[in-house]
């Protein structure tokens, strides 16, 4: 036997169901333009029909629907786009980071230009040129001496340019550090309250994109994979769990380290140590809040060789530049200083070589050939084949030269004051072939080298970035066209639900008019 | 696919940015008038700029040396034919002088216009250009001739009737000065003084005038000298011969350096330097293509279901 009161009942589920898929639609509304928000929707569904099945079960035609009920709120969102746009997240912040040091190294080196160092030993040769033809005079000797001055601060302004955005790169990968580190501890937040509300049966929505919206930031840093721990209690079927973040190499490997611990509920933090001697990046370590690296124990340590999660942190290491296991400084910055170095070492050894074979105007004056001079030094290092370290930053032109005077330059073969014949054989060290550290060309062939090898590097990088880009872009297109809200969409579901709601109020009048018919209107017979 | 207003905006915004990304390059080539602003725009572009710059950086090297050079060899010859003047007249009046009925007056007369032309060489020897003395060899500061001794010389022979030693008055520096005139050329721009102004010379002019102030030398032995002075001039021509055609040589040389520059400089445009009508058509291809972005922007972003609800 059916309750009197069963339509009333199925209306005011209605209602409230309509009440509650309108709430959700203006929620949808309300965050149209949210940074991670993704859409919700009701999950509709019937209540237990009447009557159920057993042994008592009454004979009557069943079975009848008893209404509706939101069964619960889910995320539209497609959890497979987001690894893909993680993937392509990591790999566009690393090119991005290393496309931007290696811009701002093109900025210093500023090739081809008019005040370039190729410039500066062109004007260099070019004065050169002129004392071999007038090598008697001070004017001529005077603009060698200028020139050299010039292009040994052009070589000391670069090389201390480039030095100091490699400091700015040491302060960024800290930041970077710090950001990550930041942002593990939130999601363990984040971890800690969805582990307090999903055992409940709750799909706490608004925390799940909150945490979406971390990983995808800390998936532009490191490389990272998500796995799900699902919570206990009566948590829904569509729950999502709490999430275990860990490191990821480019081929999808796991590295070993977890950032986010979804089973412990605590999240470890990470730290870089660089070398004392030359600053460069050594090792990466892992450990829990708070950790000392110094200390021993506690904590993972890696090698930054085999740190291969890529992403932004990684690039700014390689632009400022790591420690190979065997010592061997590596990274973008280093590459260029070491080149610089090479190219100023070898150039001056064969300038000042050929230098003191010449005789300058003191020994034509005192007849014969008195003591080599060197033409440049290195100011407080003593720069060596083997450690040519330094030499760019502290090439100058030689006290001898500067406060020993004009004359000092030897600009004769033959010790006659008019014979150019050295400032000839100076000016020829430019097209001379030397050996660079195993290479053996001219100084400027190497120089364009260089500046070659840096401007396909940037090239290439700033192709990635526009190829990342794209993909991340397209990824994200598809990821919002899921998740994303769509006002039009949102206005018409508001239309139907509230079309839905006005008829559930309609059949509640209908059932009263029909229990007034019954209350009100029977029994009055012959009135 | 599902497509959302937030799409469509942020669609919108990312082609009016990479728009004005392209828009800036273009700018950049405009204002520049090169192809490229940075070296990773194209890294060929970039190095063969940088190789180009420098050929083209010793071209004009090469040109400020010519002009120096042709500076001495002007002068050189110039000086020469000087010289070959003097000795000329010189040898008119050894040939006038050898003419017996000459008296000791007019041998007297002739004989101070020879010490005179001996001055005159004395002076041409010791020429200067921009200071330096063009005719010693690499020693170009200090004069070749000593004049002081070639005076003493003189009053010495004219007393005791015998010419002394020159050797140390005229210097002996035979180097070359050499400048580079193209990659790995280089010419002696100085001819060897030591062929045209040698202490025999001086010492023969010298000669001269002591045997016509000597009232007992015949006019055979004055013949004699006639000899003695074209041998000088003979030197002073076949040194000229040479300078005349290293003089050709470095002519040759000036127009393969004014080639050589034409041609770097053409290539190091031809490498770097921005197409102006290309780009030109660029800017407006890019500028309607810009537009039809933000028109559409501005369409699309508008009317949502809302504009028609009521």
């Amino acid at each position: 036997m059916r309750s009197t009161f069963h339509g009333l009942e199925t209306a005011r589920r209605a209602l409230y169901t309509s009440q509650t898929a309108l709430q959700t639609t203006g929620h949808n509304i309300a965050n149209a333009n949210t940074p991670g928000f993704s859409r919700q929707r009701v999950n509709l569904t019937t209540t237990t029909p009447w009557p159920g099945g057993g042994m008592d079960r009454p004979a009557v035609p069943g079975q009848i629907g008893t209404g509706v009920q939101a069964g619960s709120i889910q995320r539209v969102r497609e959890g497979f786009l987001d690894m893909q746009y993680r993937s392509e997240t990591s790999k566009f912040g690393y090119w991005d980071t290393r496309h931007t040091a290696l811009q701002k190294m093109e900025d210093i080196v500023n090739e081809p230009s008019e005040n370039g160092l190729s410039n500066a030993l062109d004007r260099f040769w070019t004065s050169l040129q002129d004392l071999s033809v007038h090598p008697e005079d001070s004017g001529a000797r005077s603009v060698v001496r200028q020139r050299g001055v010039a292009l040994a601060e052009t070589f000391n302004y670069t090389s201390q340019s480039l030095m100091a955005i490699q400091r700015d790169l040491q302060k960024q990968i800290d930041v970077s550090v710090k950001e990550i580190n930041s942002i593990t501890s939130q999601l363990n937040a984040i971890n800690l309250q969805i582990a307090k509300v999903e055992p409940h049966g709750y799909l706490p929505n608004d925390l799940y994109d909150q945490r979406d919206n971390l990983l995808d930031r800390l998936s532009q840093l490191v490389n990272i994979k998500v796995e799900p721990v699902r919570s206990g209690g009566i948590a829904s079927e569509i729950a999502e769990g709490k999430y275990t973040v860990k490191l990821l190499d480019d081929h999808g490997r796991d590295l070993g380290i977890t950032l986010v611990d979804g089973h412990r509920l605590t999240n470890n933090e990470l730290a870089i140590s660089y070398d004392e001697e030359t600053g460069l990046v050594d090792t990466v370590k892992f450990g829990p809040v708070g950790f000392d690296p110094k200390a021993p124990g506690n904590h993972q340590t890696l090698s930054f060789e085999d740190f291969h999660a890529v992403g932004k942190l990684k690039a700014d290491i390689e632009a400022h530049g790591y420690l190979e296991k065997n010592g061997v400084e590596k990274g973008i910055y280093p590459k260029m200083l070491r080149d610089l170095d090479q190219m100023v070492y070898t150039f001056v050894q064969e300038f000042n070589r050929v230098h003191g074979e010449g005789w300058n105007l003191n020994d034509v004056q005192n007849g014969e050939k008195g003591n080599p001079i060197n033409f440049f030094s290195f100011d407080g290092i003593n720069p060596t084949v083997d450690q040519v370290k330094g030499a760019a930053f502290h090439l100058r032109v030689s006290d001898d030269i500067m406060l020993g005077g004009l004359n000092n330059i030897a600009a004769s073969l033959r010790g006659f004051s008019g014979d150019g014949a050295n400032a000839l054989a100076l000016a020829t060290v430019k097209d001379s072939f030397l050996d660079f550290g195993g290479t053996t060309t001219t100084v400027q062939s190497f120089y364009q080298g260089v500046i070659g090898q840096m401007a396909v590097d940037t090239n290439e990088a700033a192709r990635m970035v526009r190829t990342t880009d794209t993909l991340r872009i397209s990824v994200d297109q598809r990821r919002e066209s899921i998740k994303g809200v769509s006002l039009d969409e949102e206005m018409t579901n508001l239309i139907q639900f509230q079309h839905a709601y006005n008829a559930a109020a309609r059949s509640i009048t209908i059932v009263d008019e029909m229990l007034d018919r019954i209350i009100n209107g029977m029994g009055v017979a012959g009135r | 696919m599902r497509t959302t207003q937030m799409m469509l905006a942020n669609n919108t915004l990312r082609h009016i940015s990479s728009n004005y990304q392209r828009m800036g390059q273009i700018q950049d080539q405009l204002s520049t008038g090169k192809k490229i602003t940075r070296a990773s725009q194209d890294p060929v572009v970039a190095m063969n700029g940088m190789r180009y710059r420098t050929q083209v950086a010793e071209m004009e090297q090469f040109k400020r040396n010519l002009s120096e050079t042709y500076n001495w060899m002007e002068t050189t010859d110039a000086t020469l034919d000087k010289v070959t003047q003097t000795l000329h007249r010189v040898r008119e009046l050894t040939v006038q002088a050898a003419n017996d009925s000459y008296t000791a007056d007019q041998r007297e007369n002739i004989r101070k216009e020879v010490s005179q032309l001996r001055d005159h060489l004395v002076g041409l020897a010791n020429t200067k250009i921009n200071n330096k003395f063009i005719f010693n060899g690499t020693d170009t500061i200090n004069p070749p001739v000593n004049e002081a001794a070639i005076r003493a010389a003189q009053e010495q022979a004219l007393a005791e009737g015998e010419v002394p030693s020159l050797e140390n008055a005229v210097s002996t520096n035979d180097q070359n000065v050499n400048i580079e005139l193209l990659k790995g050329v280089y010419v002696p721009v100085n001819i060897n003084p030591t062929t045209v102004f040698t202490d025999k010379l001086f010492s023969d002019l010298i000669k001269i005038e002591q045997a016509l102030s000597n009232p007992t030398t015949s006019s055979a032995d004055i013949s004699a000298l006639i000899d003695v002075v074209a041998g000088h001039i003979d030197n002073v021509v076949n040194e000229r011969a040479e300078q005349g055609a290293r003089f050709n040589r470095i002519e040759m040389i000036e127009n393969r350096v004014w080639e050589q520059e034409i041609i770097a400089k053409r290539i190091m445009s031809n490498n770097e330097d921005a197409d102006f009508e290309k780009v030109i058509i660029d800017l407006t291809t890019q500028e309607s293509v810009h537009r039809a972005a933000l028109a559409a922007g501005a369409r699309i972003i508008q009317p949502t279901l809302m504009d028609f609800l009521r």
